[in-house]
């Protein structure tokens, strides 16, 4: 039950906000999954005064403001098209205009195809804490223990790299149903690659981080041979997952 | 408390309200009734606004959020172009596109899809159809399939570039040579036309017309007529059930049961009561124990009375506990959440084979249940099943080859976007009035009465718009929690079912375990056909046999031929078993699709085995006109049966028809077309499946209607019967409009209450063109007869010395027209008849009871692409040629086809809800409850084959019900084309075909 309604006038102020013991704030984005989850009472701050809206392209990386929302990553070209895919999997036009970029990753569970893009890329979280202090978080870090790491700071950024190979594939029902078995990779110029599975548990899960793509198909279907859940058997999500894989690694390479 | 200021359609609002007061509620507060609930989680999007200009859902957001912002809703944008005196500014471009094209059906997400598309058109003039789709992705719809709404939006898109697009209403030329031809002489000629006017879309609605009786003399019947309540409904008006306001409403909920099957030990409600606000709490110990049934039909109800409004026993995750009524919902459910109870959990069956094993749990171990024909609760039995036509064993024995397989069908639900309310209050002559989203008015009355143990003639139940329904409101469903809160509290009550309750408290359709046995000659001659149905009612026993005695219908259309043919030899045999599950009951089909899975599958894996073509073998053995309904014989939904010829089947036309659209004989004969070029793990496959239903309930369901003529020469048309979003109080006036001669807007309807309307039994049992329309016209005749009198007389008043004959009157153009062109205006007769001579109130009543249920038929095409390697399937196209009979509106009824195709696709591939070890519900929300959306859907088409059915006046079927029947076996049967993979189970999911093609 939310209690208060805050609306700070600066990353100062919403600091001052989270950092406070009683009652416990929690930061306010679009508002998507906030009253599903929260049964206590709650004070809320909510980010629409502090921009963190913006879109950039700083060297190789592109930095992208906490607060942006999905449907405004749409539109730029700086945007991979695999990860506009994603979002166009998992949101529709509706959600789509209020789900901010930094609720989708702190909200995202084991179907989120935007956090498992944004795992595949490696991303980096930028919170901001009391006292002006900086920390830089990778995505993969914060997942597991999101809740304790949001205590007392705020995601004001997100950095991921401009110049990779991305691709995500997923299997589902329908086309627009979550996925039952995802998968995205990321390749950089270098060869790395990274590989993340969607579909299963409470979170993408990143499978291999490694300097080429070799074994990643082996990888895959290791990381969900005991992924077995209502959804699917682990015998199929294993399987599919090799294939997914697979696939996304080709068409990396066949974008160049 | 917080303080803001909001900007609503331009008007500022100073607000002080609470800090996690939802935008929803804020604005329904305020008026904005338009804004509608759906779900929690913003996934139906019926809650849709404009903020700043863009479409977010209210019910997502904080109040507090909006502060400072603009915010539009369907109030604004538009209104009735004519309001008396007064220059209206008439509707927006996009509200008339969405009139004019058929767009709404139901109308409860009409005015989310117009602003959400209203927000598309500002800022890309030129949309493409991608671009629409991907905007309408926010709002679910349930009734229409997308199609109408996209072609609304792209007109508006063109219209408001200046550009002109094509009528919709182009009237159906019917050439001169046809004029007078008998349908049954010989098969008329045909020709094509579009309905839907324009070529901006991709996908088609097209029109057979084949000449019926006198077509061209019609001018209402058979015409694409604009609804008559789409006005209201493309404006958002306060219509449906939850849009009611009374002072001193409070708010219904109920606590819902943990456990699958526990015996109550002890309810403490002393902390729930200590609540400020909370004015009434209920339990089993609160209540008189009357046994009931929820099931929404005719009396006697055809099933066990196994219901409690409240009980000392659970028995599924859902049940009620308790209920409680407070100022607010909130309140409400904090109450809910304070209520304590003890529960002694007992054993659960969750598997319909265990339920009549030895030693098995008893569900219904109370001394008060009350039996229904071969319904024993001591066995967990709710219903029983034994049909026998012909010898089926000798039919077996006759056979070169006999197959035999199990399939099954699962558990889905009928979700309409507006969730289950009701209003209950006292009215001032102490009269309870129940305001209700209903499919059956007059059921309801008839069957709370004893729950509540008041008479009938103390309680007036009133049906007002329905934003969906496909089965799921012909129930008693949550009447009686609104009606026990006002008993106890002197309050109005209103109660709205959350998604998660319709999920988990509502009903849904049988799931079933389907033996099939067939026996076929080397001909293709099937000589006999057996199945078995183990059918899964969940706790209660509602609809338990008369759904899956109709899931024999599947088992009619094929009888086999020759000698078979004459006497053919099928055998039902089912069970309907109680499980400690949510109930099942009706959804649209009514046990009908059930049966086609398991038929349809069939008929294409022996066809494939004897290297027989599918379509060929089918229609060797399917029922054909002029030979008797082998079932009508033998069952009757436990009465007496009676003996149907079928006098109309368009099924070959439907056939070569959908043949034709699909293209089938090209490319089942290209070899290589199931290939994708430069995809090897991607494969094409086209599948088919031909399906019937019925046409009402012969001998037992009633409609009735009443029309009474105005000063003006309008008239009141009331029925009882239940406009759901079909289309049927359309349908209804244009009938009566043909007969009365007048136009469509001269018909005013109204539908229902129980203390105005006549009796109807309600909307199911695809009745409502069949029967209330019989009735309707029942009723038009005589006033026409009562008009053509009074013309009489005020021509022979007028013209002295001149007699006219009343039978040679002819009604048309709103006048009253003798054959020497003497006219009377519609209006004169209302005046003469109502204040210049021999006064008289110029009205009547008419019912109908039909002696026979006339099937529709219909073949139903599916296109699909598998990947082998993972199983996906995409449907990629749908064709559906549907012989209906007369099509009394060509735009509502291929609305029906689409919305009903579409349905039918979840059941296809993604709907189903399942339960863990516990009976604990997996579904409970829409994200993983998966209904097609706007941007995921194949293309669908829709083909009339009209016949002319001679039990109804105007030669009109049915169309509601059939497109539920054939899209799931169509899909699987195209799955099983395009890559080998013979799915037994629906629906075909990827990791189904996936184990076929692995051989597991």
């Amino acid at each position: 039950m939310i209690t208060e309604y805050h609306r700070p006038d600066s990353i100062e102020e919403l600091l001052s906000l989270v950092s406070r013991k009683s009652p416990r704030t929690i930061v306010l984005g679009g508002g998507l999954y906030i009253n599903e989850i929260i049964k206590e009472p709650i004070a809320v701050a909510d980010l629409q005064k502090l921009g963190m809206t913006a879109i950039m392209s700083k060297g190789n990386i592109l930095q992208l403001g906490a607060a942006v929302t999905l449907q405004a990553m749409l539109d730029p070209d700086l945007i991979p098209a695999a990860l506009k895919k994603a979002i166009k999997h998992q949101e529709t036009y509706n959600r789509r205009q209020v789900a901010t970029l930094a609720g989708s990753l702190v909200a995202a569970n084991g179907r989120s195809a935007v956090g498992g893009v944004f795992l595949a890329l490696d991303a980096e979280l930028v919170f901001s804490k009391a006292k002006a202090k900086i920390e830089k978080v990778r995505l993969g870090d914060f997942l597991p223990v999101r809740e304790d790491k949001l205590a007392g700071r705020v995601i004001t950024e997100i950095s991921i790299p401009a110049i990779v190979g991305v691709s995500y594939q997923y299997v589902a029902r329908s086309p627009a149903d979550l996925p039952i078995v995802g998968a995205a990779v990321a390749q950089w110029p270098s060869g790395r690659t990274r590989v993340v599975l969607i579909g299963y548990g409470d979170q993408p899960v990143m499978v291999l981080d490694g300097p080429e793509a070799d074994g990643a198909v082996e990888a895959a279907k290791d990381a969900y041979s005991d992924a077995d859940d209502q959804w699917a058997s682990a015998a199929y999500r294993s399987d599919t997952a090799g294939i997914l894989v697979k696939r996304c690694l080709e068409e990396i390479a066949e974008n160049g | 408390m917080i303080d803001i200021e909001l900007t609503i359609n331009n008007q500022d609002y100073q607000l002080n309200i609470h800090p996690g007061e939802r935008l929803y509620y804020v604005l329904r507060k305020l008026g904005y009734r338009s804004v509608k609930f759906g779900d929690e989680h913003g996934l139906s999007g019926a809650d849709t606004i404009l903020l700043d200009g863009k479409p977010v859902n209210a019910y997502l957001m904080l109040a507090a959020q909006a502060d400072g912002h603009d915010i539009e809703t369907i109030e604004m944008m538009g209104e009735h172009p004519k309001q008396g005196w007064k220059k209206g500014k008439g509707l927006h471009i996009l509200q008339q596109e969405f009139v004019k094209t058929g767009a709404i059906q139901c109308g409860y997400c009409t005015p989310a899809q117009i602003l959400a598309s209203k927000e598309l058109l500002s800022r890309e003039q030129n949309p493409t159809e991608e671009q629409v789709r991907d905007t309408l992705s926010g709002v679910l719809c349930r009734c229409t399939g997308y199609l109408k709404p996209v072609e609304a939006v792209l007109r508006a898109a063109a219209r408001l570039r200046g550009e002109e697009v094509p009528p919709i209403e182009d009237p159906i030329q019917v050439p001169p040579e046809w004029m007078g031809k008998d349908i049954h002489d010989s098969i008329p000629p045909t020709r094509t036309i579009e309905v839907d006017g324009s070529t901006l879309t991709a996908e088609r609605v097209i029109t057979e017309l084949k000449v019926s009786n006198s077509p061209d003399t019609w001018r209402q019947v058979g015409k694409p007529k604009e609804k008559v309540d789409a006005v209201k409904l493309v404006q958002g008006k306060p219509a449906f059930a939850a849009d009611f306001e009374r002072r001193d409403m409070l708010y219904a909920k109920v606590l819902f049961s943990p456990h699958a099957h526990a015996r109550i030990k002890s309810i403490n409600t002393a902390k729930a009561l200590e609540i400020p606000g909370v004015r009434c709490v209920l339990t089993h110990k609160d209540l008189p124990r009357v046994p009931y049934s929820t099931a929404g039909q005719s009396d006697p109800i055809p099933g066990p009375l196994d219901c409690y409004s409240l009980d000392n026993k659970v028995r599924f995750v859902g049940d009620r506990v308790a209920f409680v009524a407070a100022e607010s919902e909130e309140i409400a459910q904090m109450a809910v959440e304070a209520i304590d109870v003890e529960y002694e959990i007992l054993d659960a069956i969750l598997d319909t084979r265990e339920s009549m094993q030895p030693g098995a749990p008893i569900i219904h171990d109370q001394d008060d249940y009350v039996n229904f024909a071969d319904s024993d609760p001591t066995k967990n039995l709710a219903a029983e099943i034994r049909i026998d036509i012909g010898d089926i064993e000798e039919g077996f024995k006759q056979a070169d080859e006999i197959f035999e397989a199990e399939y099954e069908v699962p558990k889905v639900q009928q979700a309409h976007i507006e969730p289950h309310a009701v209003v209950t209050y006292w009215d001032e002559d102490d009269r309870l009035v129940i305001r209700t989203s209903t499919q059956v008015p007059f059921h309801v009355r008839r069957m709370i009465a004893p729950v509540l143990d008041l008479p009938v003639k103390r309680i007036r139940v009133i049906k007002p718009r329905v934003g969906g329904a496909f089965g799921g409101k012909q129930e008693m469903l949550i009447e009686d929690v609104a009606a026990h809160l006002t008993i106890v509290t002197g309050q109005p009550v209103q109660y709205v079912y959350t998604r998660e309750e319709e999920f988990i408290a509502s009903r849904s359709r049988h799931p079933m375990r389907i033996k099939l046995k067939t026996g076929v000659k080397k001909d293709g001659t099937m000589t006999a056909n057996a199945m078995y149905a183990l059918s899964d009612t969940g706790a209660n026993g509602a609809h338990a046999l008369t759904v899956t005695g109709n899931t024999t219908k599947a088992m009619a259309l094929y009888v086999g031929d020759g000698k078979f043919r004459e006497s053919p030899n099928i055998r039902f045999y089912a069970d309907v078993v109680y499980t400690n599950t949510p109930p099942s009951g009706a959804y649209r089909g009514y046990g009908v699709p059930q049966g086609y899975w398991p038929v349809e599958r069939h008929m294409e894996f022996i066809a494939h085995e004897m290297g027989l073509d599918p379509l060929e073998f089918r229609l060797k053995n399917s029922l054909h006109a002029g030979e008797i309904h082998p079932f009508s014989v033998a069952w009757s939904e436990g009465r007496e049966p009676f003996p149907e010829m079928i006098q109309t089947n368009g099924l070959v036309e439907c056939v070569n028809k959908g043949k034709e659209a699909i293209d089938w004989d090209k490319k089942r004969a290209d070899k290589g077309w199931n290939d994708v070029p430069g995809k090897p793990h991607l494969k094409r496959g086209l599948g088919v499946a031909l399906v019937m239903q019925g046409t009402a309930i012969p001998y037992l369901d009633m409609g009735g209607a009443s029309i009474k003529l105005n000063d003006d020469g309008s008239f009141n048309l009331l029925v009882g019967a239940t406009d759901l979003g079909t289309g049927s109080d359309t349908v209804l006036a244009q009938m009566a409009a043909e007969i009365l001669g007048v136009n469509l807007d001269d018909i005013i309807v109204y539908s229902s209450d129980t203390d105005f309307t006549p009796f109807d039994k309600g909307a199911y049992a695809s009745s409502t063109t069949y029967i209330s329309g019989a009735a309707v016209v029942d009723a038009a005749n005589k006033v026409a007869d009562k008009i053509r009198e009074r013309a009489v007389m005020v021509l022979e008043s007028r013209l002295e010395g001149t007699k006219f004959k009343a039978s040679e009157i002819e009604l048309a153009d709103c006048c009253a027209i003798a054959p020497d062109g003497h006219a009377v205006s519609m209006a004169d007769v209302a005046l003469h008849s109502l204040h210049h001579a021999n006064q008289e109130q110029i009205m009547a009543v008419g019912s109908y009871v039909s002696p026979v249920s006339p099937p529709p038929f219909a073949a139903q095409f599916a296109e699909v692409t598998v990947d082998i390697e993972t199983g996906q399937v995409v449907v990629d196209h749908l064709v559906m040629a549907v012989d209906g009979g007369i099509i009394i509106n060509p735009v509502t009824a291929s609305g029906q086809i689409e919305g009903g195709m579409t349905q039918a696709l979840g059941y296809a591939v993604s709907e189903e809800m399942v339960y863990d070890e516990k009976g604990r519900a997996r579904e409970k929300d829409f994200r993983d409850y998966h209904i097609f959306e706007a941007h995921e859907m194949p293309i669908l088409e829709t083909i009339f084959i009209e016949t002319y059915e001679p039990s109804h006046p105007f030669g009109a079927k049915a169309v509601a019900e059939i497109p539920m029947d054939g899209v799931a076996p169509a899909v699987g049967n195209a799955v099983f084309n395009a890559c080998g993979a013979n799915v037994l189970t629906n629906p075909v999911t990827p990791e189904k075909i996936w184990k076929e093609l692995r051989g597991n």
